[in-house]
């Protein structure tokens, strides 16, 4: 794991008009390169809103991202070449089989013939689906949709793999394998950024987190270094609570 | 781009394919509509052609009046005459009320008598004493007005009532006229020995010069497979609104659309794919029906439908109302943010659209008001392309109006929906 920047975040700022409050109140940021970056924070704190900036899809009130070096929204088309994006939804098409879902997002990549059937059949194999290819995805559980939605980003061999809340309300064989897989793609150099409201799942797979809050970082660092540094916190779930309060949030 | 449309056309064939209640909606809807309400309507528009109308005659006067009426509505192209072989009205009126005919006409016994006798107290009153005193003119029993009894079906509508007694009055007209000559070229010979020659009958005074003031053929009403194949049809390419609207917002909440907004190249391959495999379900649907027009409905004893040479008219109107269809879909897949509101708002707009553009009622059959409200609507526009090619023979220039207008809704529709969408990502 090298030490450089991949993704360097300065003065981010998003308001949802017409609404006063900030969703994202300037964020500064560097994610290193071949990190695993868990991004946790309550409901509503801004994590999913800083994802969809930094994936390119939502443009932000003010503020400067980079990635490799490039500005984000002027290198759109590079800078998408190189990232994947799991949404927090299934997002495919129920009626489509895992092989024809897999087919069209490698098309929309770009990807094409042998090169493209080869990556869908290895990344089926590897999450354990080659027999369901052909069953449409109507017909899978939770997991095994988690499984394909992970792989439709994956494809491409993206270089930064952003993942919202990847491991949602799947049981727990599937959550292994997904976490395991995207230790063996962070090892090839992937940096990957994930949210979630996990603590446990965060604090064993982050190699660095932070946790945000109304829009604003309130910490970050190594997991192991927040909890010792943490008086009375045996893990980060304990600071996290500490640090956003118990209270119910809408 | 090529491969990505590729894929994307791909992809929406499959969902299409796969949902059969979209497809049941598509295809067996607009063929239930056609055959329906052709079958319905058909009375109807049989009542708006130009066919003859049933009337039966009792003629009571064995004299010119009666007798020239008879031969003058027989010789008519627009009544089919019988002569009634009873003697009495009430059966005649029986008749009548029964809907054996639509009209029945009573001319009384010794009408043409009373028009004479009449005449002749007119001609006492008009010529000076020293005159009169030299003729002989009957006048027993003159005074009243002759009277002709017509009577009408209830349902007859009031054009054709006036039809039938604009023709009597000219019938009657040029009796008067012929008895009036008879007695004054009678009275002339009486009273100066002088004998008048009879006129040319074929030599009239006034003639009427019939044209038309546009370059179309001559305009006709359809008949009812002539006006519902082409207005179901046009109702059928525009209800893919529903299934277009919902694939979209599908595709929005379950989070594919967040997913292909953060891959490399814009969304243009994506919003065609959907585009063109609506745009070809469209022309597709226009092509079953117009089959369905031509070949299965004689089987029901309606009209087969003559769609002419106009082909390259037609297929070229029909892909512009079918991307029309696919432009209106896009908008209100973009601006809704459900499918429970898209399916209402689209399937109630289409209703009203169809209603307001003379599909359910033809224009021709609307008050002066709706017929100018019906030319905003975009399915008038296209009915009113395939009444022009299928009644009147036009080719592509004579429907460069309406094509442009419905492209033009096209790209109006495609336009709010991009900027719509560009702003609410702002």
């Amino acid at each position: 794991m090298t030490h450089s920047p991949v993704i360097e975040i300065s003065n981010l700022t998003k308001r949802y008009r017409p609404a006063d409050q900030l969703a994202v109140d300037g964020l500064n940021l560097n994610i290193r390169q071949g990190e695993i970056f868990g991004l946790l924070g309550p409901n509503g704190a801004g994590k999913t809103t800083t994802i969809s900036i930094l994936c390119t899809h939502l443009q932000p009130t003010s503020g400067k991202i980079k990635i490799n070096g490039k500005e984000i929204f002027s290198n759109q088309l590079a800078i998408r070449k190189e990232i994947g994006f799991v949404p927090q939804d299934i997002a495919l098409y129920e009626q489509l089989t895992a092989k024809e879902n897999l087919l069209f997002f490698g098309n929309m990549f770009g990807m094409h013939g042998k090169e493209l059937k080869s990556k869908i059949d290895y990344w089926l194999n590897a999450f354990g689906l080659e027999e369901k290819a052909g069953k449409r995805i109507k017909t899978f559980s939770g997991g095994m949709k988690r499984r394909v939605n992970l792989i439709a980003a994956l494809l491409h061999e993206p270089k930064i793999l952003f993942l919202d809340e990847p491991t949602v309300g799947i049981d727990v064989q599937s959550k292994n394998v997904i976490i395991d897989y995207l230790k063996e793609v962070n090892k090839k150099g992937t940096t990957i950024i994930y949210t979630s409201h996990h603590m446990d799942e965060a604090e064993h797979f982050c190699s660095r987190i932070a946790i945000i809050d109304y829009g604003k970082i309130i910490t970050k660092g190594e997991p192991k270094t927040l909890i010792e540094d943490c008086n009375g916190c045996d893990k980060l779930e304990d600071i996290f609570l500490k640090l956003t309060g118990r209270k119910l949030r809408d | 781009m090529i491969l990505k449309l590729k894929a994307s056309v791909k992809k929406e064939f499959l969902l299409l394919i796969r949902d059969r209640a979209g497809l049941a909606m598509l295809f067996i809807m607009p063929i239930a509509l056609v055959l329906i309400m052709t079958l319905l309507q058909d009375s109807s528009f049989r009542m708006l052609e130009e066919k003859k109308l049933p009337v039966v005659i009792l003629n009571n006067d064995d004299d010119v009046f009666g007798e020239n009426i008879v031969e003058g509505l027989s010789q008519s192209k627009f009544f089919e005459i019988t002569v009634f072989d009873e003697t009495n009205t009430q059966g005649l009126k029986e008749e009548v009320a029964a809907g054996n005919y639509l009209i029945g006409i009573v001319i009384k016994k010794g009408a043409t008598t009373s028009i004479r006798k009449n005449l002749n107290k007119d001609i006492y009153h008009q010529f000076p004493e020293e005159i009169t005193e030299a003729i002989t003119l009957d006048t027993t029993g003159a005074g009243a007005t002759v009277k002709v009894d017509v009577f009408f079906d209830p349902v007859l509508k009031n054009s054709f009532k006036h039809s039938i007694l604009s023709a009597l009055r000219e019938f009657s007209s040029g009796v008067e006229a012929q008895i009036i000559y008879d007695t004054y070229a009678s009275l002339f010979q009486e009273l100066l020995g002088v004998e008048m020659k009879k006129p040319d009958k074929q030599h009239r005074l006034v003639e009427f010069n019939e044209q038309y003031a546009s370059n179309l053929k001559q305009a006709t009403v359809p008949n009812s497979v002539q006006h519902n194949v082409p207005a179901w049809t046009l109702f059928a390419m525009f209800f893919i609104v529903i299934p277009l609207a919902g694939n979209i917002i599908s595709e929005r909440t379950s989070g594919v659309s967040l997913r292909l907004k953060t891959m490399p190249g814009s969304v243009l391959p994506s919003l065609l794919g959907k585009v063109t495999v609506y745009f070809v379900i469209g022309i597709l649907q226009a092509f079953l029906m117009l089959l369905i027009g031509v070949y299965l409905l004689p089987y029901l004893d309606l009209p087969r439908l003559d769609i002419g040479h106009q082909w390259l008219a037609i297929l070229l109107l029909t892909m512009v109302v079918s991307a029309a269809a696919s432009g209106y879909g896009i908008l209100i897949g973009t601006l809704f943010s459900s499918q429970e509101q898209a399916s209402i708002f689209g399937a109630i707009s289409v209703v009203i659209m169809a209603a307001v553009g003379g599909i359910w009622v033809p224009t021709f059959m609307m008050t002066d008001l709706m017929q100018v409200i019906s030319k905003i609507s975009p399915l008038n526009w296209g009915l009113t392309g395939y009444y022009d090619i299928l009644l009147r023979n036009a080719g592509i220039g004579d429907i460069l109006p309406q094509l442009m207008l419905l492209f033009g809704f096209f790209t109006g529709n495609i336009t709010l929906a991009y900027y719509y969408n560009r702003n609410k990502e702002g």
